[in-house]
């Protein structure tokens, strides 16, 4: 009873910034942005194949926005042109896959190219693409309303941003508590951030040290999902720097003074605090007052 | 005693008509009605956004349960002792939730006595723990107020300045039997600035009218479990802090945590100092864990004080998690779905939009369903399509 019925949401968010990719192309041409959807497509085709109950939505990343590659909203409501490709499967592929394939294909060659790019931003907006996972998690849970366990799988290519400190933090424990993982695969650089995510969630994080090999580590390492990586040997947690950073020089520091108005972090006493600008209270050491003696006037002398 | 408008009592208004809500439309059925109702207690959670109001962070609240024989009574399931003590677990973890860096102390009364249940600590199992415990003792006698507020004042009045010092009682007799004038305790309490609030669990008290109305605290009397529930979650926020309290830096530490492995050749296990007054059993030896940066004493979990050179050690994320009382999200304006032909979908979920009325961000105008924005208003605190802007909040 309880196995069958039981449905897992497995939600992908690839990171699709077209800078980080472009100057990828240039660097490794056998390692493009296409090589890395078939190999999400694999993993999201797997993972629909484990169990009649799973679900799956992919939501790709970009500069500006994120966008929902699977599942799609034209397809949903039904006034799109889902139903003549429906058929068109020929090599006996499951036909759920293969519409999920071919849709994800035709929303990101749309997304791509319609979206203008402005800058030279290196740097990906995690935060708002993990909010609207965390959205669509919760609102299947609705519909459905039976017992879900969901997890978030973020393929993350360029490099962290960092003024989304705060924001990834409130989804990160908006996650923790709807007891929803976050796993990390990150291609490039570390990321503290998802590091961190991991950590708190209880999730896996992996850098991949070989790019091209990344259909086999999805498989591997992200596919199984919580109740059976205990039996299994993954790689082991990372050390997670939970040091904060002071606000006046970003450096990390072991031992601080926080304001007790506004939680700023400072590596040095100040008399103001910079983010409320609240004055304190400087701490005097305590002046023990001698007990005066009464002077006889005789052994009073003047100098 | 000073004179104040007293608010007119239930009985002295008018007939509530409450059997008016009901309307039937034309085929007899009050279906819409009841979903009316259902969507209003969907929205019930009245946002009060404190704006640019300084906010108590580091809270020490003692909360003091009545166990006298009045608890015993079974008009909230099975008995109220069983539910009080369910709820208020549910309420140290909600409250640690919350406020990662503050503390929470239990204080029990019965036999005209007051006793401590648990000293004020920052870490969750212990209270629970106790709380568990607590459920098969025994009710009897009288509570005492005077009592239990002396000791919850005698270690709340050496916190230092800059933390609000909170008590929080759970009332159920209409009795109390002092030692002493109550009210001279309360002037006590008012220049000491610990705030009091009392949840009644039977009906109001006129002393303990005065008790939360000369400290600054609220009070209120439940009307059945549902209302308990809301009642207690209210005192999960941190308050608005009073002007008096002083703002201060303080100084604490942030440690790292080290995890070694059995194969590591430098790793060396040693003693927890939280462990080293537990009678709990276990072995207490571990390989990792976080180390204070003044003396390098250990701990496995934080946040803490240090017990040998009085550092409070924590973590960066204890502090993220406080950051959104701080930098609250505006409310929702609420539209009907007439409105928006336009938009089909909600942003966030990308379901499509079935409930009579849509809530729309202010800054980046994007439409959400009730569900979002429950979630985003109570669990998120972000809305997602702002953050997807590069300027930081």
């Amino acid at each position: 009873m309880s196995a069958e019925d039981e449905v897992s949401l497995l939600v992908i968010v690839v990171d699709v910034n077209p800078i980080w990719w472009g100057q990828q192309a240039n660097r490794e041409p056998q390692f493009t942005l296409s090589k890395c959807l078939d190999a999400v497509m694999v993993m999201g085709n797997s993972h629909l194949v484990m169990t009649r109950t799973n679900k799956l939505a992919i939501i790709a990343s970009h500069c500006q926005e994120s966008h929902f590659l699977y599942p799609c909203k034209l397809w949903k409501s039904g006034d799109g042109h889902g139903d003549e490709n429906a058929s068109t499967s020929g090599d006996g592929k499951y036909e759920l896959l293969s519409v999920a394939n071919d849709f994800i294909a035709e929303e990101i060659k749309n997304l791509m190219s319609r979206t203008e790019v402005k800058g030279n931003q290196t740097d990906t907006l995690l935060a708002g693409s993990l909010a609207k996972a965390l959205c669509c998690i919760l609102s299947t849970k609705m519909l459905t309303g039976q017992e879900m366990k969901s997890r978030i799988l973020v393929v993350k290519a360029a490099e962290d941003c960092a003024l989304q400190y705060m924001n990834f933090m409130n989804v990160i424990f908006a996650a923790q508590k709807q007891s929803i993982l976050i796993d990390a695969c990150v291609l490039d650089s570390d990321s503290g951030l998802l590091q961190q995510a991991c950590d708190i969630t209880g999730g896996l994080y992996l850098k991949i040290p070989q790019k091209i090999a990344l259909a086999q580590y999805l498989l591997w390492v992200f596919l199984p999902d919580s109740d059976q990586r205990s039996q299994l040997v993954l790689p082991p947690p990372v050390h997670v720097d939970y040091r904060a950073a002071c606000f006046c020089h970003r450096n990390l520091i072991e031992i601080g003074y926080v304001c007790s108005v506004c939680l700023s972090i400072f590596c040095n006493f100040s008399p103001i605090c910079t983010t409320c600008e609240t004055a304190f209270k400087i701490p005097l050491p305590q002046v023990v007052k001698s007990k005066k003696k009464k002077l006889k006037p005789s052994t009073h002398t003047c100098k | 005693m000073d004179e104040e408008p007293e608010r007119a009592k239930r009985w002295e208004g008018g007939y509530e008509r409450t059997w008016e809500i009901l309307k039937e439309d034309e085929s007899g059925s009050l279906k819409a009605t009841v979903e009316e109702i259902l969507f209003q207690a969907k929205r019930k959670r009245v946002f009060e956004s404190h704006g640019q109001v300084r906010l108590g962070m580091m809270r020490h609240l003692y909360v003091v349960i009545d166990t006298s024989r009045t608890m015993e009574d079974q008009d909230l399931k099975p008995n109220r002792l069983t539910s009080t003590l369910k709820l208020v677990e549910y309420f140290v973890e909600e409250y640690f939730d919350q406020n990662p860096i503050s503390q929470v102390g239990i204080i029990t009364t019965k036999n005209k006595r007051a006793e401590k249940l648990t000293d004020l600590a920052g870490n969750p199992k212990k209270h629970i723990d106790a709380l568990k415990k607590a459920k098969d003792s025994t009710c009897g006698g009288e509570p005492s107020l005077y009592n239990s507020l002396s000791l919850a004042m005698q270690t709340l009045k050496h916190m230092p300045g800059h933390s609000s010092r909170e008590v929080l009682i759970i009332f159920s007799s209409l009795t109390t039997c002092d030692p002493a004038n109550i009210y001279e305790l309360v002037k006590t309490l008012k220049a000491l600035k610990i705030r009091v609030s009392v949840i009644g669990l039977s009906a109001e008290v006129r002393v303990c009218t005065v008790l939360t109305r000369e400290t600054g605290g609220s009070y209120h009397v439940i009307l059945d479990e549902s209302h308990f529930r809301e009642l207690l979650m209210f005192h999960v926020k941190p308050p608005p802090a009073t002007s008096s309290s002083e703002c201060s830096l303080i100084r604490m530490g942030f440690p790292q945590h080290t995890i070694a492995s059995i194969s590591d050749q430098d790793a060396k296990p040693s003693f927890s100092q939280a462990h080293l007054d537990s009678t709990s059993g276990g072995p207490g030896l571990s390989m990792g864990g976080y180390f204070c940066p003044q003396c390098q004493a250990k701990y496995t979990e934080l946040p803490v004080e240090c017990k040998v050179c009085g550092l409070t050690l924590v973590s960066a994320p204890h502090l993220a998690r406080s950051f959104h009382h701080l930098f609250p999200l505006e409310a929702f304006q609420e539209s009907p779905l007439l409105l928006h032909h336009t938009e089909r979908f909600c942003e966030a979920c990308q379901g499509e939009l079935k409930d009579k009325s849509v809530f729309t961000c202010p800054s980046c105008n994007s439409v959400f369903c009730v569900e979002c924005d429950l979630f985003i208003h109570d669990t998120l605190h972000c809305c997602p399509s702002c953050i997807h802007s590069r300027s930081a909040p």
